[in-house]
C-alpha cells in the first residue's frame, strides 16, 4: 500500500511538471549606475538579461526561476596627470565595468482583467555578481576583479501577443544592489537601476 | 581609437638628486636604441634606416637646452648621457624598479650600441607593446666598480599603435619634461 502511495505521488508530480507553465526571455537591459558615479556616471545600453521562469501552482500567481545577466558600462575621462611618488603620469583613459550575475528568482504576479493578455509582476531575485573594475588606457589594462552577493528586486509585466500565439512581450524595472567590491578604485559596493525590455516565448 | 591618439607618459626620478646642480649632457644625434625580445639582434635605430631617430633626439635635445642644460660631445667629460631607445615587448608601466643602477657600465658603449644599451629590469611582459625610453644617465657620480645611475626615465607607449609616430613621439617628450618640474639649471 505504501508503494502504491509513493507511485501516485511521484505520478503525481510528474503530471504537474509537464503541466508546469513556464517562459523563457530574451531581454535588451539598460543600466544607470548609482554608486561611486564620479567614476562611472554613464548609462549602460549595453546590457542583456536572459531567464527561465516556471510558474508554481495553476492559478499562475507565483513563479520561480533562474536569470542571468550581463552589463557592460563605461566612461571616457580626458587626459590628466597624476603624480605619483618619485614621478608622474599622463594619459587619457577609460574607466569600465563588466558585470555578469545569476540569480534564483521569485515572482508575484497581480491578476488583472481576465488573464489572457496582461501579467503584471513584482518579484526578487538573490545571487551573486561579478565585477571587472577595468582602466583602459591607450592600449594598456589594469583590471580588478571581484565577486558579491546580489539581491535584486524587480517590478514589470508580460504581455502575450495573442492567445494562441507562444510569444510575448516583456518589461521590467529593477534595482541590483551586489556587494562586490573594489579596493583600487574605491567601490565598496555597486549598485545599478536597469530598465529591461524584449520578448518571451510562452509554455501555456 | 580614442585613447591611440597620444601616448601614455610616465616619468620617474631619483628623489635625493638636484637635477640644477648638472650642467652638460652628451648625447647621440641620429641613432636610438632598440631593444626586443623578438629579435635580440637588432639593437639599434639608425636615422638612414628610419625617419624616426632625428626628430626624436632633436625633441629631447631642444627641451634640455630649453631647461639650461648644454649638449657637449661625450668626450668632454659631460655630466649626463641621455639615453633613448625604444623597447619592444617589455611593459614599462607596469615596473616600479626606477631609478637604477646600469650593467655594464657607461664605459661599455665605447664598444658598440650592443653592448651600451642594457636591457632595463622589467617585471611585467606584455605581447605587442612598444615603448619609447628616455633616460639621464649620471656619468658624474659613477660608482667604483663602474655602475652608472639612472636618475630621470620617461617611458612612452604604446609605440606600435600610434596614429601618427613621430608627432605623437614628440608631443610625448615634450609632456615628459612638463610633468618633471624638477628638471632645469
Amino acid at each position: 500500500m505504501k508503494k502504491i502511495n509513493l507511485i501516485i505521488l511521484f505520478i503525481c508530480c510528474c503530471s504537474t511538471a509537464y503541466a508546469q507553465e513556464s517562459y523563457l526571455y530574451f531581454d535588451w537591459d539598460v543600466n544607470i549606475p548609482l554608486t561611486n558615479k564620479d567614476w562611472i556616471d554613464n548609462t549602460s545600453a549595453r546590457g542583456a538579461k536572459v531567464g527561465f521562469r516556471k510558474f508554481i501552482g495553476a492559478d499562475r500567481k507565483f513563479s520561480a526561476g533562474l536569470d542571468f545577466n550581463w552589463a557592460y558600462f563605461d566612461e571616457y575621462k580626458p587626459t590628466e596627470t597624476f603624480p605619483q611618488p618619485g614621478g608622474a603620469i599622463t594619459t587619457d583613459y577609460f574607466n569600465e565595468i563588466d558585470q555578469f550575475g545569476l540569480t534564483a528568482s521569485g515572482q508575484y504576479y497581480f491578476q488583472v482583467g481576465n488573464r489572457q493578455h496582461f501579467f503584471p509582476y513584482a518579484g526578487l531575485g538573490l545571487g551573486a555578481n561579478h565585477h571587472d573594475y577595468i582602466v583602459s588606457y591607450n592600449i594598456y589594462t589594469d583590471k580588478e576583479s571581484s565577486w558579491g552577493f546580489l539581491a535584486r528586486p524587480e517590478a514589470g509585466i508580460l504581455i502575450r501577443i495573442g492567445t494562441r500565439r507562444r510569444l510575448g512581450a516583456m518589461a521590467a524595472v529593477h534595482y541590483d544592489y551586489s556587494t562586490s567590491k573594489s579596493v583600487n578604485y574605491d567601490y565598496n559596493n555597486f549598485s545599478s537601476v536597469g530598465f529591461q525590455l524584449g520578448v518571451m516565448l510562452m509554455q501555456w | 581609437m580614442r585613447l591611440l591618439d597620444q601616448l601614455v607618459v610616465s616619468t620617474n626620478y631619483d628623489t635625493e638628486v638636484d637635477f640644477a646642480g648638472y650642467s652638460t649632457y652628451s648625447m647621440s644625434t641620429d641613432t636610438i636604441g632598440f631593444v626586443s625580445n623578438q629579435n635580440p639582434n637588432d639593437t639599434i635605430l639608425t636615422q638612414l634606416k628610419s625617419g624616426y631617430p632625428r626628430p626624436v633626439l632633436q625633441r629631447v635635445e631642444s627641451n634640455l637646452n630649453d631647461l639650461g642644460y648644454t649638449h657637449v660631445q661625450k668626450n668632454q667629460n659631460p655630466d649626463w648621457r641621455i639615453n633613448v631607445y625604444v623597447v619592444n615587448d617589455y611593459n614599462l608601466f607596469q615596473q616600479v624598479v626606477y631609478p637604477s643602477y646600469y650593467y655594464p657600465s657607461y664605459y661599455g658603449y665605447g664598444y658598440g650600441y650592443g653592448s651600451y644599451y642594457a636591457y632595463p629590469y622589467v617585471n611585467t611582459y606584455a605581447t605587442n607593446t612598444g615603448s619609447l625610453v628616455v633616460e639621464i644617465l649620471d656619468l658624474r657620480n659613477i660608482t667604483p666598480d663602474k655602475k652608472v645611475k639612472v636618475i630621470w626615465g620617461a617611458y612612452m607607449g604604446d609605440v606600435y599603435s600610434t596614429i601618427d609616430l613621430v608627432k605623437q613621439s614628440e608631443d610625448a617628450i615634450d609632456q615628459a619634461f612638463v610633468q618633471s618640474p624638477y628638471l632645469g639649471k
